[in-house]
């Protein structure tokens, strides 16, 4: 019974197929259908940026490097910036700001409501200079002393004014044997400042500035007291020293940024240069066999002679300057550059894809141009990328030596060079900033480079 | 073999011919200023003199033909300006062996730290070893070494209790300078090495060799290890040679006697027989390394012949 159902199923199942199979009808041949076949929706460089993304490091360092290009370009247009030459003077005592320390703001001190004050005249609008020194006493001068708090003085002078003085080792007063010995006649063999409290207001003695809008300056114009909390600048304006000052009072700031845009500059440019130069000979070298002999005797010559001393002769010969840098190192680093490529181009030069497109009767240009560089467009790349650190370094190198660019055009090299001096001082902040920056830019461009050659080989390719 | 060594030396002197006398042709085309100290005292007749004197009033081919005639004789003159009348070979005989010293031990110590990290790097790739050494050979190449150079002479003296400038009697001058300078090289060894041992690893002998049982330590050894080297020793013999040019850092930090900034010096005090002599001597020296480095190559990877003529595949 149970077979004769299944028989019967079977039956059932033949008959339908049967009929479905009647309902089909044979295709009109197609050329577009019989091209699909075969399709693939691969795309090399499709198929290298989704590998690329995949190094996580490699894919921030790339963000960041391009964050940090950009904002080389965009700084000096930003608001609040110092001009990267410019020295920075105080604008009453036409002192330089120099070896000021890096810090977010340019507020040296935030003072307390009814603050006595001292107001120097100046000429602003919005801006008072204040500090809180009564008057600068002559060295040798002497004075009464009343009172001792911690490393201050409270003193009278003869003319009855009263104040503090300072008492350590930069003033030098004359002290009596028991330490709270009072009234004390004193005197300091330096000429010293009295100041209203036993704080100092001042940059190194010099005025510091505050909104008029903060304080009740008294109608004789020359000591004030503050409205409310108020906050004394090293500068009228608020732009802050981020990376502090120089010795000559430059801002560091600007200073750096200026120099990464210089270095990056010399840096795109060699790698280009090296790149155009490198390509074309390269491809000559390799593809025309005519030439292969003399330009490999012309490689062994140039590739013999020590790449320190072409560098040192360029550069010193000619004017230093950014061009110079550019040329000497394009005239060391090309060398390389097209062996390279030569040697890429003799190993798929006589491939069968290139044969077949010979036969076919492609001119020489077509081939290199279309079968020859796309493959090598990857690790040409990569060298580029390797290139542009290198001549930053270079840089940097040509700088110690002395033969650099000069002061006036910054660079990373040479704010290095001068940071390095500084290093055992409380200035080393000068010579970490450039080399953070450029530690960043030399790190990125390793491992973009590395992660970019991994990615670019379809090897890796899913 | 003989033939081919022949045949490389011939093309050396070939090439020498032509850097040194591209280096005495730009370095004629200096300004004069370069060769006085203080050329407007100076009058008319004094500076024609010491012209004269220097044999740059002649017409540049006899200088050229004078500057080979004495080279032939083996006589490299005396300076000029560097230190004026002391024989050339004077000078180098007095800085060259402290540079020598220094490099020889600095290239040991760095082959015998770089080479055995870079294998080890290789060994556990993406793990603890490798991840440690590539920050390192990351750091190394960032930092420049003008940087970390100065770093190591003011915290390194101040820990070892020594004195910053060197001093070749003491022991213990010695660390600094010569640790500052192996740096860049244990990295330069470990990253090279370390690549091309990862990519001998992943050839298919290695698999066969694993496949056959060989343990992992037999084949990093004597299959892979020795595979990864070859294209370094190439290098070898010219780091070699070169340990007589110094480290220009490291010398001017430390105040050591040696020949770091001596070319430098030199060519911006446009002394030109030191230059000529310098340029002709490391020039050579870079020629023979590179042929030494050849000939290592071929002895040590007998694939690598110099008999069968090198053609246009």
């Amino acid at each position: 019974m149970a077979e004769n159902k299944m028989e019967k199923q079977l039956y059932e199942s033949l008959n339908q197929s049967q009929q479905s199979l009647d309902d089909f009808a044979f295709a009109p041949y197609s050329e577009k259908e019989a091209e699909r076949t075969g399709f693939s929706y691969y795309s090399y460089w499709g198929s290298t940026i989704r590998v690329f993304l995949k190094n996580r490091l490699a894919t921030g360092l790339l963000i960041l490097l391009v964050l940090l290009v950009l904002f080389t370009i965009i700084q000096p247009h930003l608001p609040n910036q110092f001009r990267a030459t410019e020295v920075i003077n105080h604008p009453i005592t036409g002192l330089q700001m120099y070896n000021i320390g890096p810090s977010f703001s340019n507020v040296m001190y935030t003072v307390p409501e009814n603050t006595q004050l001292v107001v120097t005249p100046y000429e602003n609008d919005t801006w008072a200079a204040v500090s809180n020194i009564l008057t600068s006493l002559k060295a040798r001068t002497t004075f009464t002393i009343i009172e001792y708090e911690k490393n201050w003085v409270k003193v009278e002078l003869d003319d009855g004014q009263h104040g503090y003085v300072l008492n350590n080792f930069t003033t030098k007063l004359r002290l009596p044997e028991d330490p709270n010995q009072v009234p004390y006649e004193s005197r300091s063999n330096f000429p010293v400042k009295m100041y209203t409290f036993p704080e100092d207001y001042t940059n190194q003695g010099t005025e510091l500035f505050v909104l008029k809008d903060q304080l009740n300056i008294t109608p004789d114009g020359l000591s004030a007291t503050t409205k409310t909390e108020a906050k004394l600048r090293l500068l009228p304006g608020d732009a802050p020293f981020l990376f502090g000052t120089n010795n000559a009072g430059q801002d560091m700031w600007s200073m750096v940024w200026s120099g990464t845009r210089t270095s990056l500059y010399i840096g795109f440019m060699v790698a280009m240069l090296e790149a155009i130069i490198g390509i074309f000979i390269g491809v000559l070298w390799g593809y025309v066999r005519r030439l292969d002999r003399l330009l490999t005797e012309i490689y062994n010559v140039i590739n013999n002679i020590p790449t320190t001393i072409v560098l040192i002769m360029f550069t010193y010969i000619m004017r230093p300057g950014i061009q110079t840098l550019i040329f000497s190192m394009t005239i060391t680093g090309w060398v390389s550059m097209a062996r390279f490529v030569r040697n890429q181009i003799v190993i798929i030069r006589d491939r069968d894809y290139n044969l077949a497109s010979r036969c076919l009767g492609s001119s020489t240009f077509r081939i290199i141009t279309r079968n020859l560089l796309p493959y090598l467009v990857s690790v040409i790349m990569l060298r580029m990328a390797l290139a542009i650190p290198g001549a930053i370094g270079s840089e940097v190198f040509i700088t110690y030596i002395g033969l650099g660019l000069p002061v006036s055009i910054p660079s990373l090299g040479n704010l290095i060079n001068v940071g390095r001096k500084l290093v055992t001082t409380s200035y080393a902040y000068q010579l970490i900033f450039p080399t953070i920056i450029l530690s960043i830019v030399t790190i990125s461009f390793y491992i973009i480079g590395n992660a970019f050659a991994d990615a670019a080989d379809p090897r890796n390719h899913v | 073999m003989l033939k081919y060594v022949g045949k490389r030396l011939l093309a050396a002197l070939v090439t020498l011919f032509i850097i040194l006398t591209t280096v005495f042709v730009l370095m004629r085309q200096m300004p004069i200023e370069g060769y006085f100290d203080n050329i407007d005292k100076a009058d008319q007749g004094v500076i024609d003199a010491k012209l004269h004197q220097l044999g740059l009033k002649d017409p540049m081919h006899i200088q050229l033909l004078n500057f080979y005639k004495n080279i032939l004789k083996g006589d490299l003159g005396v300076s000029n300006r560097y230190r004026t009348g002391a024989p050339i070979i004077d000078i180098i005989a007095g800085k060259a062996p402290i540079s020598i010293q220094m490099g020889l031990i600095s290239m040991a110590l760095s082959l015998l730290l770089g080479i055995p990290l870079g294998a080890k790097m290789a060994r556990s790739k993406y793990k603890f070893w490798d991840k440690i050494g590539t920050g390192f050979i990351v750091f190394i190449n960032a930092v420049p070494a003008a940087v970390y150079y100065i770093y190591i002479q003011s915290y390194g003296s101040s820990m070892l209790k020594i004195s910053m400038l060197f001093d070749p009697s003491k022991f213990l001058n010695w660390v600094l300078p010569v640790f500052s300078m192996s740096l860049g090289s244990i990295a330069y060894y470990a990253m090279w090495l370390r690549r091309y041992m990862v990519d001998e690893l992943n050839k298919d002998y290695v698999q066969l060799a694993k496949a056959k049982g060989v343990t992992s330590q037999d084949i990093t050894m004597a299959h892979v290890f020795r595979n990864a080297f070859v294209p370094m020793i190439q290098y070898i013999p010219s780091s070699l040679l070169f340990t007589i040019s110094g480290s220009i850092y490291v010398e001017s930090l430390y105040s050591i006697p040696g020949m770091g900034g001596l070319l430098v010096d030199v060519i911006t005090r446009q002394d030109n027989t030191m230059v000529q002599a310098l340029v002709m001597i490391y020039a050579s020296i870079g020629i023979i390394g590179m042929l030494l480095g050849d000939l290592l190559m071929a002895l040590i990877d007998p694939r690598i012949s110099f008999a069968k003529k090198e053609g246009v595949r």
